[in-house]
């Protein structure tokens, strides 16, 4: 019979302080959704097609458009302030 | 998983079917319209999310395992914990042995490492080392490595989540690496050195289960490669007729210092002439890499100079400034040798540096010929190594703060 051994956990639980709440929306009638494109290849186009079917389909009533510059480096606070003044909703995304 | 590791767990995420970027315009539009459809049913779905709080940097738990070999690998093959190979197992007099190697609490945060901002702990790196197999007096370097790791410059987040390449190399400079009995000399990037090898093992272990940065979760490479399992070496100082990099980079001869790399892998050199001007002239040829990512963003491109290559150059009258200059002189790419697409992405991405890049624009491999990484490593031999980057990335050099050890 082989004996016990204790081993520690290598592994970090995820761990970042608490943040802010995330409001629900309604509707999407009459608001303002911002895109920041990754700059990935089609994601402009994607956004942009998003963007005209939220206005056609969706009631959304403008859409703000911002590129990154790469599409690994975050975007500055400022970016995001002015982005986020401007807009109800914000969408970016992730991948290829 | 990342959403959740920064606290928003109930982030609405659409989900667009991969590969994307391969989709015509009219599969594209079609995609939109479920997109939206999905986007408006999430955003208007649920209730206002409440303050989330994150977990305190727990102390590292104990698992028990039978005291079995084969059951202790068993156990980290299946949690994940391990980077593939066998493990020393981190039991808690190990990793006490270890601890005593600095003066730092086991409980101080060093860094909040991405994508997953877990807590590196002093002991959660500790752990980590225990594993890979580093002896005690390593945890300096470690612990420096991490602090430079997680500063904002070297984008570990970019350089964790990437389908490319991307891995980080450690340099290790000054006394402490000949004090640890470190490689700079044959074969120095290669096996056999137990510094070399379990030092950047332990980084990689740290980054994968402290960072959260699993294959195939939050870890993307499409390939990766081998310098994901240990990438690390000690500057060949002894041989090098110029500066060590941290005293390039403002540190004292006396003191010791870890840099990090952002590394896409090596690419060897092997110039057998003697003739400088000849050398350099290759060497930036060897550098021209249209599918890299350093013309495409402007990067933190590496050269190893051989202790041979360094004497040619020397012996020339130059200095590694003046190497570095025309390195980047030499090494511009035409921009037309891109495809279209990332022709078209170095547009966007150069902007700012460079204004408007036409197909004829001779694109610099990195913003200032000071951008540029030399060291001096490696034994005899006519071979350099050209290390590219992974582009968006700067490195990152931190002190080794060494001497502080507790009682035994």
């Amino acid at each position: 019979m082989t004996n016990t051994l204790f081993v520690m956990d290598p592994v970090a639980p995820h761990g970042m302080a608490a943040q802010p709440t995330r409001r629900v929306l309604s509707s999407l009638k009459e608001t303002v959704v911002g895109f920041v494109d990754n700059s990935k290849p089609n994601f402009d186009f994607l956004a942009e097609e998003i963007g005209r079917v939220l206005m056609s389909e969706h009631g959304v009533k403008a859409v703000e458009m911002r590129r990154k510059r790469v599409a690994s480096i975050a975007v500055s606070d400022e970016f995001m302030t002015e982005l986020a003044d401007r807009c109800d909703v914000v969408i970016t995304g992730s991948g290829d | 998983m990342q959403a959740k590791a920064l606290g928003y767990p109930d982030l609405p995420i659409a989900v667009v079917p991969h590969p994307f970027g391969m989709l015509r315009r009219d599969q594209i539009h079609e995609v939109a319209r479920k997109c939206a459809a999905d986007i408006a049913a999430l955003l208007c779905k649920g209730t206002d999310a409440g303050v989330i709080t994150g977990p305190a940097a727990a102390q590292s738990a104990l698992v028990a395992v039978s005291e079995d070999h084969d059951a202790i690998n068993a156990l980290f093959r299946e949690r994940r914990w391990s980077d593939g190979l066998p493990v020393v197992p981190p039991t808690r007099e190990r990793v006490s042995r270890m601890l005593r190697s600095t003066a730092r609490r086991p409980e101080e945060i060093i860094a909040y490492l991405a994508p997953g901002f877990g807590a590196a702990t002093v002991e959660r790196i500790a752990v980590n080392a225990v594993m890979a197999g580093c002896e005690p007096d390593y945890l300096p370097v470690l612990l420096a490595a991490v602090e430079a790791v997680a500063a904002p410059e070297f984008n570990l987040q970019g350089i964790q989540s990437t389908t490319h390449s991307a891995s980080v190399w450690l340099i290790v400079s000054g006394p402490v690496a000949r004090a640890l009995g470190m490689n700079a000399g044959p074969n120095c990037l290669g096996q056999g050195n137990w510094a070399n090898a379990t030092l950047g093992r332990a980084l990689r272990l740290i980054l994968q289960n402290v960072g959260r940065a699993w294959p195939g979760e939050m870890d993307r490479a499409t390939a990766g490669q081998p310098g994901k399992y240990s990438f690390c070496c000690a500057e060949n100082e002894a041989e090098s007729p110029w500066e060590p990099l941290h005293v390039e980079r403002g540190l004292s001869p006396e003191q010791s210092a870890v840099t990090v790399v952002g590394a896409e892998g090596t690419t060897n050199m092997n110039i057998h002439s003697k003739n400088a001007d000849q050398m350099l002239s290759v060497f930036a040829d060897s550098m021209q890499r249209p599918a890299g990512n350093d013309f495409r963003t402007g990067g933190d491109p590496w050269v190893i100079l051989s202790p041979e290559h360094a004497g040619v150059l020397q012996a020339a009258g130059l200095s590694k400034a003046d190497v570095k200059q025309r390195l980047w002189d030499r090494s511009k790419l035409r921009a037309r040798r891109m495809t279209d697409l990332d022709l078209e992405h170095a547009q966007h991405a150069r902007r700012p540096e460079l204004g408007e890049i036409f197909p004829d624009t001779m694109l610099p491999i990195c913003t200032s010929p000071g951008k540029l990484g030399i060291i001096v490593a490696g034994g005899p031999g006519t071979h350099s190594v050209y290390v590219a980057s992974f582009g968006n990335t700067c490195s990152v050099t931190r002190e080794v703060m060494t001497g502080a050890t507790l009682p035994a």
